[in-house]
């Protein structure tokens, strides 16, 4: 605790003046020093290999750039990175140094005030534990494995040493650096082969894991011919005093294999979110991802799916919701390297009161990659002049025998159908949230239940006093 | 892909053009400037030149074509005034002219309405280049039709930048025909600026060989009401590239404004690129942006179909390229410019791969 003050800020600088002095003055005494990754590494009781890579991670972090596209930056304080590694430093200490406005979206929620303080990072534990027990138990009889990062590298560690940042390597990018040298608890899903897991796994269950949070790295393999639901996500904004949050989560799909993932991300509003999703999709194996982005004050996010064997699939479902002070930055990627591969993006962006909404995406289809298929949709909707919404998507295309849709559409609601509903005894304000959750609701269908009534909570929520 | 560094890129300098390029024979409407660009003398071009508005469209290329251009039109339209007549300009590079750096002035005044066509051709085997920037204004409901043909030679390069300035209900309609030159680089950039104000776009490209092709086409919204509108054809081959990069930008206060967008690229062999980033920029909610996008192959019942009756394959493909072209080149209000385009993409087709 004491280190912590040493590394407390004092300066506020812009961005591109961090990014030298950052990397070339200060890297040995502000920021984050061989010595933290050591300790971290040591407190975890890791292999040496571990320990290894979380150092040569940090040396990537250190000699990289921050990103010179996208969201601004600036109000990160990279500088005092170390604040956001050290988790304790990270929770609200009592429920009473949780912001008001956050208190008031749990009650509008109606999440009970034992799980609101968990959430909220204060509690410790609640009543869901037992529930996770039982789910555990039928896993383990099905031969399923299902733990957090640190257990799985005690008892696992051939296959996390297989898998561990091979699909997202350090020198991806920056914040893929900082989160190989940082990272912390997570999820570790292995499904045997020909196994059906019936129920969704929730990570929901496991967020207040000490140690878990900022970044935590999700490592799933679906082995041949299985199948796996995985729901990734906090109910409610996951409130924490630190601003940001570097995950990275793996997906390895094998042949004839089957994994849907499902995350809600909806962090409270002074959250930095650049987290890095990749899947690889084997031989006729199904990736599908269902992805919503509400919170955060700054998201840069893009889920990416490899199709590397022949015949494999990819869906994605999207949605993003920027509202005052929010820069959504959210797409996805998918490279088609394989014969006969096809997938479908199907994107929905909502913006209002100043948010700004950004879909960015890719479709690469490689030379050798034969008879793909692909349908591009996006969609915005904004709900007030004040917001800003942008559509950049990218298609490179290097062979001839493709097949390839794109579109997409920008508008507001309009004057007739609101004028419509009014006349039908509805007033305004319940008509435009009524219009927006048909908007929604292809990707609303696509969730679970208790997702998807959170989903339209937050829209009731979200939309409250957006008129006039 | 990036076709022309601009660090290192430098236009030749001093090298004259002298041929004849102008082509009007019908007596001009009075109070009209119709005359080859001078840097000495003409107040209209110079007025528009230092315009403020041109100083945001400026990209890394517009200084350099507007300090050593060697050939341009000056063009001023005056108040209600028709020219009936299409303005031909006709580039011909060949060994003793390669060079073509031209900047075109057009300046339409209110309610006036004139037709320009320019072309750009280059002898077989002679490395010629082409760089140019054609500016427009068009005040309150004028009406100005810009055709640009690009039919030069494989060895040729071509670089071409336009913007257009609308004010009001004025009007620019663009038809861009890309065939020709080993690289072509073809940017459009409209400014919307007034209330109710238009631009159409309408293109087709063409790339065999080792061409590379880079369209940068821009609609940016600023006036309330304002339409555009985008519409792109394109077939590749052999080994060519193409990136195209399609804006629809809306700016704050473009109120009930639309812009559509739509780009069709047919793919003929393996070894083609083609790279689409169809943006939709959007600051105002009481708007509607669309775009769309597709790729693939030629219709394959389509094709047996022809071949039924009798066609080889490369005839069949080249009818139904031409059928995909066929609504852009119509849009060509001359017949003889039809069939340039057409015996064009003919030629293209049926002769490369012999």
């Amino acid at each position: 605790m004491e280190r912590k003050k040493t590394y407390i800020e004092d300066i506020d600088r812009g961005i591109y003046d961090i990014k030298n002095e950052f990397t070339y003055k200060y890297k040995s005494d502000k920021g984050l020093t061989p010595k933290i990754i050591m300790e971290i590494s040591r407190e975890k009781d890791e292999p040496k290999w571990m320990t290894d890579f979380r150092l040569k991670s940090l040396k990537i972090y250190n000699s990289k750039p921050l990103p010179t596209w996208g969201a601004d930056l600036s109000g990160l304080d990279i500088d005092n990175i170390v604040t956001y590694v050290r988790p304790d430093a990270s929770m609200a200490s009592s429920w009473d140094e949780v912001p008001e406005d956050i208190k008031k979206t749990f009650e509008a929620l109606g999440i009970p005030q034992a799980e609101r303080e968990a959430l909220a990072g204060v509690g410790a534990q609640y009543d869901s534990e037992v529930v996770y027990h039982n789910v555990k138990e039928e896993l383990i009889e099905q031969g399923v494995i299902y733990t957090d990062m640190e257990t799985a590298l005690k008892e696992y560690e051939d296959i996390v040493r297989e898998h561990f940042m091979k699909l997202i390597p350090p020198h991806d990018h920056k914040f893929a650096a900082l989160h190989g040298a940082v990272w912390s608890g997570g999820s570790f899903v292995y499904v045997p082969e020909g196994v059906q897991v019936d129920i969704p796994l929730q990570s929901y269950f496991r967020l207040n894991a000490p140690g878990a949070g900022q970044f935590e790295h999700t490592l799933i393999i679906v082995e041949k011919g299985a199948s796996l639901h995985f729901i990734e996500g906090c109910s409610a904004p996951l409130y924490r005093v630190t601003n940001l949050h570097a995950g990275c989560v793996e997906l390895y799909v094998r042949e004839d294999a089957k994994l849907r993932y499902s995350t809600i991300e909806n962090w409270s509003r002074n959250m930095y979110n650049l987290n890095t999703k990749r899947a690889v999709v084997d031989k006729n194996g199904t990736i599908e991802w269902v992805s919503g982005s509400f919170g955060s004050k700054v998201t840069m996010l893009y889920p990416m799916s490899i199709l590397r064997g022949e015949g494999a699939r990819s869906e994605f479902t999207g949605i993003t919701f920027a509202s005052s002070g929010q820069y959504l930055d959210t797409g996805t990627k998918v490279l088609h390297a394989a014969p006969n591969t096809t997938s479908s993006i199907n994107s929905k962006s909502i913006s209002k009161n100043g948010g700004y909404a950004f879909y960015r995406g890719l479709l690469k289809v490689a030379p050798n990659a034969y008879g793909c298929k692909s349908t591009v949709s996006c969609e915005s909707l904004m709900l007030d002049n004040e917001s800003v919404s942008d559509t950049v998507p990218v298609i490179e295309l290097h062979n001839d025998d493709i097949d390839i849709g794109h579109e997409a559409k920008i508008g507001r609601i309009s004057d007739e159908a609101i004028f419509y509903l009014m006349s039908r005894g509805i007033d305004e304000e319940e008509a435009k949230a009524m219009i927006v959750r048909g908007f929604v609701e292809p990707i609303t269908k696509e969730l679970p239940l208790e997702y998807a009534v959170e989903l339209n909570n937050l829209i009731n929520i979200e939309l409250e006093g957006s008129i006039g | 892909m990036k076709i022309i560094d601009s660090e290192i890129y430098s236009l030749p300098k001093d090298i004259d053009y002298k041929k004849e390029y102008l082509k009007f024979e019908a007596a001009l409407p009075e109070g009209v400037i119709l005359e080859k660009i001078n840097k000495d003398k003409n107040e209209i071009a110079l007025d528009y030149l230092i315009a403020k508005e041109f100083e945001e469209a400026k990209d890394q290329l517009t200084p350099l074509v507007e300090e050593s251009y060697n050939t341009g039109v000056v063009f001023y339209l005056p108040k209600d005034v028709k020219v009936d007549q299409p303005i031909k300009i006709e580039f011909n590079m060949d060994d003793d002219n390669p060079v073509v750096i031209n900047q075109n002035i057009i300046v339409a005044d209110t309610a006036s309405e004139a037709t320009i066509i320019i072309d750009y051709t280059s002898s077989e085997g002679v490395e010629a280049f082409h760089q140019g920037i054609t500016k427009i204004f068009a005040k309150d409901k004028a009406k100005i039709n810009v055709i640009k043909i690009q039919r030069m030679d494989n060895k040729a390069k071509s670089s071409d930048t336009n913007i257009g300035f609308i004010k009001g209900q004025g009007q620019i309609n663009w038809i861009s025909v890309e065939l020709g030159s080993a690289i072509t680089v073809s940017h459009y950039s409209n400014y919307l600026e007034g209330e109710a104000s238009g631009s159409n776009l309408s293109s087709i490209y063409l790339g065999d060989g080792n061409r590379k092709i880079d369209l940068e086409y821009s609609m940016i919204h600023k006036g309330p009401r304002s339409i555009s509108n985008i519409e792109t054809k394109g077939v590749l081959m052999d080994e060519a590239e193409k990136i195209f990069k399609g804006n629809l930008d809306f700016k704050k206060g473009a109120r009930r404004s639309k812009g559509v967008e739509e780009e069709y690229v047919i793919l003929l062999d393996p070894t083609v690129k083609a790279d689409s980033i169809p943006a939709l920029l959007c600051h105002e909610d009481d708007v509607e942006g669309e775009h769309a996008a597709s790729a693939g192959q030629i219709n394959e019942s389509k094709l047996f179909y022809l071949m039924s009756r009798g066609l080889d394959e490369r005839k069949a493909k080249k009818l139904i390229v031409e059928a995909s072209f066929r609504p852009i080149i119509d849009k060509i209000p001359f017949e003889d410019y039809r069939q340039i385009v057409i015996d064009e993409v003919e030629r293209r087709f049926m002769d490369d791969k012999n």
